[in-house]
């Protein structure tokens, strides 16, 4: 990984690849490399849609390697939701393969000269980039078959749908998972309009003939993948939670503590919750012969994801995330589970980011597009998005979007982009992330080890008013660093808990790079991430008034508990004091 | 809310499933939607967990999320289960969330504004009725015991869940109402139990079915 693929889209004669030493950004990977070229090259004031703005794709440091849940991406723009820095990451077999190809980073950057969709083959012996119009306003399943025929079936993608090709503001990029599906997102932010801006369908990655990026002292790191290994297997959350039920395992949970956002996030708890929860789920996959416990990636070993048939046995979608599930469940009052997963099926084939796609279809209902629960209706917003209508063009552009273009006030979006499916009223640590977040609202933001493990910032005490916004703060640097890695997100789990976990990720990264680091390092890492994207951020526009929720989240209470978000405003402005 | 009865499944019909033990584990999906157990109350949750539901101090270090009347509950030890309480059981959950409701967590401060704090009012111990909910991998520790044991639940929540499953219960199942053996075909109609509210559900496994 000591080279960066630059692709000028708007080079004399059609894109133009070429490879460069890393540089300056020797050292960095994921988030952080992604937020560094952002913060660096990309003017704060562009437009996200213009030829200033950047798409990164960076693996981590670990990718490629052989370590363990290494699998994960990251990618960076300027977002055309929020207008502020994105990253967005992904599982998925790219990462892996792109790493292994030897590639820190690829940066599509200009201005296409014209409207000619190219794709983009990348190999050992080089880059090939081909005009291919019949791409246009393909789905991504569609795309991804094509390619298949094209180049075989060792290949994996990075792709876009139609929503992406129209540049709207939930536009996803797809990555494909072991059995070649486009079924894992870069989701937030809008990331696939800015690659549908560059005129780039589909990166098509083969890294037949790469071996497995080597580590610095072999020995030492793979007695730390193992250690890290059987951490992850020993916690009850990635050891079996996660494999036997998924993420969506946390919906009766959420429902029972009154936290679940029902009906637009107008109640904290959804009736149907048991007919759609992460164990009717998994026992709906395994009576129809699909499989609840599965990879996203290879060398993945919490195996959170899984398949999901239609009633004949025949595979509809991968299993759906807890956040889809909401998404498009209890907050939109539906509760059947075979629609969701179309709907899933429908946002990974179209590019359309779940989350915002949900709270949209949300929104829309409750200007009166369609009632609460009408499932079919959902459904048909959401071909309408895949096909443009006028009604499509403003659904695709998110949560916001939407209610202002139907006069609603009640839109939970922070700096534009929608709230997951966790209420900030019950939970109201996770409103101070979603409030302050460089990114938007954002339950991954500020999500991994804290101060228990790292001693962020000190000792914390929680039972402070003001250990929300400390437990925020430390949050947030923790995760930045973590999305630097590569590892997936769901490690936080076991190395919060267990401390010779965390040791063991950090053993990792000093074996293979030949490192010193220690917790300091890690939290020293999180901080310039932060840093470089609030100031970013910054120089783009934004002010404290920014980091806030929606005004009615102060004022209208939650039932069942009755509650209002009451973190203040200045607590809030607290929370990147370090 | 159920009437207060001192027999054991009171007046409601009892449908009795003695099922190979593979099938047990079918029975399982109703214990997330909640089901009403006669037990002991005025006790604490932890005693509760102990002689109620015959939880062991392994079972009871998995249960990392307790949720009374809606709220989770950090000190097992002091929060007291009432007549009419409702309590849900979940192990360890994923993502920041899931890690805030654990009892007792590093991050229970980001939901204190719903945390559980005992009222204060008297509870005399006695017997009433706990509506009970399990969650995720607890269903197959607690589930069984609590299933051989009975437990009250709404018969349209039954039927529901038996509605297409006649198939998967032909193999390995009797089935009685009342005492009375029935036909597994029935179960995918009202199964006997006409205009009742509330079914008092049995399952065990035996020889019966094989």
């Amino acid at each position: 990984m000591d080279k960066i693929l630059r692709i000028d889209v708007g080079a004399e004669g059609g894109p133009k690849a070429t490879a460069v030493p890393v540089g300056e950004y020797a050292g960095l990977g994921g988030r952080a490399l992604t937020s560094a070229i952002v913060l660096k090259e990309v003017p704060p004031l562009c437009h996200p849609l213009g030829g200033e703005n950047k798409l990164v794709i960076a693996p981590g440091l670990l990718s490629g390697t052989a370590g363990a849940q290494t699998g994960r991406i990251s990618v960076g723009c300027k977002s055309p939701l929020t207008g502020g820095i994105k990253e967005s990451n992904s599982g998925g077999q790219p990462s892996q393969v792109l790493a292994k190809l030897g590639y820190g980073a690829i940066v599509l950057e200009g201005r296409p000269k014209g409207d000619d969709l190219y794709k983009i083959f990348i190999n050992k012996d080089g880059v090939k980039i081909t005009k291919d119009n019949s791409l246009k306003m393909l789905p991504n399943y569609d795309v991804v078959e094509k390619m298949k025929k094209e180049y075989g079936d060792k290949i994996c993608c990075i792709s876009i749908g139609p929503a992406g090709e129209m540049k709207m503001g939930a536009a996803t990029i797809a990555f494909t998972d072991m059995e070649l599906r486009p079924t894992r997102h870069a989701g937030r932010g809008g990331v696939g309009a800015v690659m549908g801006s560059k005129n780039i369908k589909v990166i098509v990655l083969d890294a037949t003939g790469m071996p497995v990026r080597a580590p610095k002292d072999p020995d030492k790191f793979q007695d730390a993948n193992k250690r890290f290994v059987d951490g992850l297997k020993k916690h009850p959350v990635t050891g079996q939670g996660l494999p036997a039920y998924g993420t969506n395992i946390l919906t009766n949970i959420l429902n029972e503590v009154g936290g679940y956002p029902t009906y637009n996030f107008r109640q904290g708890r959804f009736d149907g919750a048991a007919k759609i929860s992460g164990e009717t789920q998994a026992d709906t996959e395994t009576k129809r012969g699909a499989n609840p416990t599965h990879g996203c990636h290879r060398g993945c070993v919490i195996q959170c994801s899984g398949t999901y048939n239609d009633k004949d046995g025949h595979y509809l979608t991968k299993q759906p995330e807890y956040e889809t599930v909401w998404a498009h469940g209890g907050n939109c009052g539906i509760s059947d589970l075979d629609k969701i997963a179309m709907m899933d099926f429908l946002d990974d084939n179209y590019g359309i980011d779940t989350i915002e796609m949900g709270a949209t279809i949300a929104v829309a209902m409750e200007a009166g597009l369609a009632p609460f629960g009408d499932a079919d209706a959902a459904i048909k917003m959401i071909h309408e998005v895949g096909k443009g209508t006028d009604r499509g063009r403003i659904l695709g552009n998110g949560a916001g979007m939407t209610g202002k273009a139907f006069g609603v006030e009640r839109v939970p979006v922070v700096k534009n982009q929608a709230m997951p499916a966790y209420d900030p009223r019950a939970v109201q640590g996770i409103g101070v992330t979603y409030a302050t977040s460089p990114m938007g609202a954002d339950h991954t933001a500020g999500y991994a080890v804290t101060a228990n493990v790292l001693k962020v910032g000190g000792d914390v005490n929680a039972l402070k008013p003001e250990g929300q916004v400390e437990l925020s703060r430390n949050l947030q640097i923790a995760t930045a660093a973590i999305d630097s890695t590569g590892m997936c997100l769901f490690i936080a789990f076991a190395v919060l808990d267990q401390p010779d976990t965390f040791q063991a990720l950090l053993d990792m990264l000093n074996s293979f790079y030949g490192l010193n680091l220690t917790g300091d390092s890690v939290t020293e890492l999180g901080k310039k991430i932060l840093k470089m994207e609030r100031d970013f951020n910054t120089r783009a526009g934004f002010t404290p008034q920014h980091d806030r929720l929606p005004s009615y989240f102060k004022t209208e209470k939650f039932a069942p508990h009755n509650v209002t978000f009451a973190v203040k405003d200045e607590e809030l402005d607290k929370v990147f004091n370090w | 809310m159920i009437d207060k009865h001192s027999a054991e499944t009171g007046p409601y019909p009892h449908l009795a499933f003695v099922v190979a033990r593979p099938l047990v584990s079918s029975f399982f999906l109703l214990l997330q939607q909640g089901v009403m157990l006669r037990s002991r109350v005025g006790c604490s949750v932890e005693a509760f967990l102990r002689q109620e539901l015959k939880a062991s101090p392994g079972t009871i270090e998995k249960i990392q999320s307790i949720v009374l009347d809606g709220k989770p509950v950090d000190d097992i030890g002091t929060a007291v289960l009432h007549n009419g309480s409702a309590l849900a059981l979940s192990a360890a959950m994923p993502g920041l969330v899931g890690a805030t409701l654990r009892r007792g967590g590093a991050y229970s401060s980001f939901r204190s504004a719903i945390t559980y704090h005992e009222p204060g009012t008297a509870c005399m111990p006695g017997e009433g009725w706990v509506r009970i909910k399990i969650f995720n991998l607890l269903m197959a520790e607690l589930g069984p015991d609590l299933l051989r044991k009975g437990v009250l639940l709404r018969s349209a929540d039954l039927l529901g869940f038996l509605a297409g499953r006649a198939r998967e219960f032909q193999q390995g199942c009797s089935v009685t109402l009342n005492s009375r053996s029935i036909d597994v075909g029935m179960l995918d109609g009202n199964a006997g139990l006409g205009k009742a509210d509330q079914v008092f559900l049995s399952v065990s496994s035996g020889p019966a079915a094989a």
